[in-house]
């Protein structure tokens, strides 16, 4: 259970980032006819913010439900490299635990669970957990109240705080450097995206997953040389 | 009402295909061989795709974005903390825009 404190403290700074998205979402939601329930329904069963803008934002623009429903999916493809590292942090538990902690998985209590391994502290099972269920707690209560009185608030960007995930993840990233051999496979995937998402049509979702998936590609097979 | 909204199809549909997505890339990461190169390669895994998605990030900004970045992570390096880094951040894409015009 400290784990789950420590998890549940260390992630508020991005909770509070999430939280004004999730105000955003809030509106973006009631303007495309969604009530504060149905909102707070699917913050918690889909708990996926892109995915949740992406899909809904579709359904205002008039898109149907199958395309909208592509658009979500496709940008959740990412989440399935994610729990795939979770092995050793779920391994050997009862299937309603890895059932939570699969589904309480956000990019941030994930990378943030990695950095504070990757940096000698405690994180394991409940660290995420924790950190996932304080990103719940406030995307939800965002994401509902938000249907009621976003429409009054300032949009993200005026405030940089559009910029609030970029500078977590450098941060994050800076936990996770291991070294010379984080080198190439960084550089690789950096290399990957940066090319396929402006020279090529392609998705920039699909150019992230396919990124992560090369820079580790070449890891496994270089990690002998290093 | 036995009539299903778009909406509900959109909720339960991405909440089953998450479900899906979540649980298939667990079982998908334990079935695989716990050493050797695909473990390296899931090991190495967090930090390729989050440099993907920094770099995707930055890729969609501008010189405001780019000289916010370039802030953030040289105070991570120093500070190694994450509050101060999202902080800075924020306040130097603050300024920047300002200065810049929207970036």
């Amino acid at each position: 259970m400290q784990q789950f404190r420590s998890g549940f403290r260390d992630v508020v700074p991005l909770a509070l980032g999430g939280a004004l998205y999730g105000l955003a979402f809030g509106l973006l939601a009631a303007q495309a006819g969604m009530g504060a329930l149905q909102t707070g329904v699917m913050g918690t069963v889909v708990f996926s913010g892109s995915a949740q803008f992406v899909a809904v934002e579709r359904l205002a623009a008039g898109a149907g439900a199958g395309a909208a429903l592509i658009a979500g999916v496709a940008l959740n493809l990412r989440i399935l490299l994610m729990t795939a590292s979770l092995r050793d942090v779920l391994a050997g538990r009862p299937f309603w635990q890895k059932l939570l902690g699969v589904h309480l998985t956000t990019d941030e209590s994930w990378a943030l669970m990695h950095a504070t391994r990757a940096k000698g502290g405690a994180a394991g099972y409940w660290y995420l957990v924790g950190a996932g269920t304080c990103m719940m707690a406030m995307w939800v209560a965002a994401t509902t109240l938000g249907t009621g009185f976003a429409a009054t608030l300032p949009a993200p960007r005026a405030l940089g705080i559009d910029f609030a995930f970029t500078a977590a993840f450098i941060a994050i990233l800076r936990g996770l450097w291991s070294g010379a051999r984080d080198v190439v496979p960084w550089a690789a995937s950096a290399v990957t995206v940066a090319v396929l998402a402006k020279l090529t049509p392609m998705e920039p979702s699909w150019a992230l997953v396919i990124g992560g998936i090369l820079g580790a590609v070449l890891a496994g097979i270089g990690g002998r040389n290093a | 009402m036995l009539e299903l909204s778009d909406f509900t199809i959109v909720i339960a549909g991405l909440a089953a295909a998450n479900l899906v997505i979540r649980l298939g890339g667990y079982y998908l990461g334990a079935a695989l061989p716990q050493s050797g190169a695909w473990a390296r390669g899931l090991q190495a895994l967090p930090g390729t795709l989050i440099t993907a998605l920094v770099t995707l990030q930055l890729l969609n900004g501008g010189p405001a974005e780019w000289g916010a970045g370039a802030v953030a992570l040289l105070v991570a390096i120093v500070t190694r903390s994450l509050p101060v880094t999202m902080i800075t951040g924020i306040l130097t894409i603050y300024i920047l825009r300002r200065m810049l015009g929207g970036g």
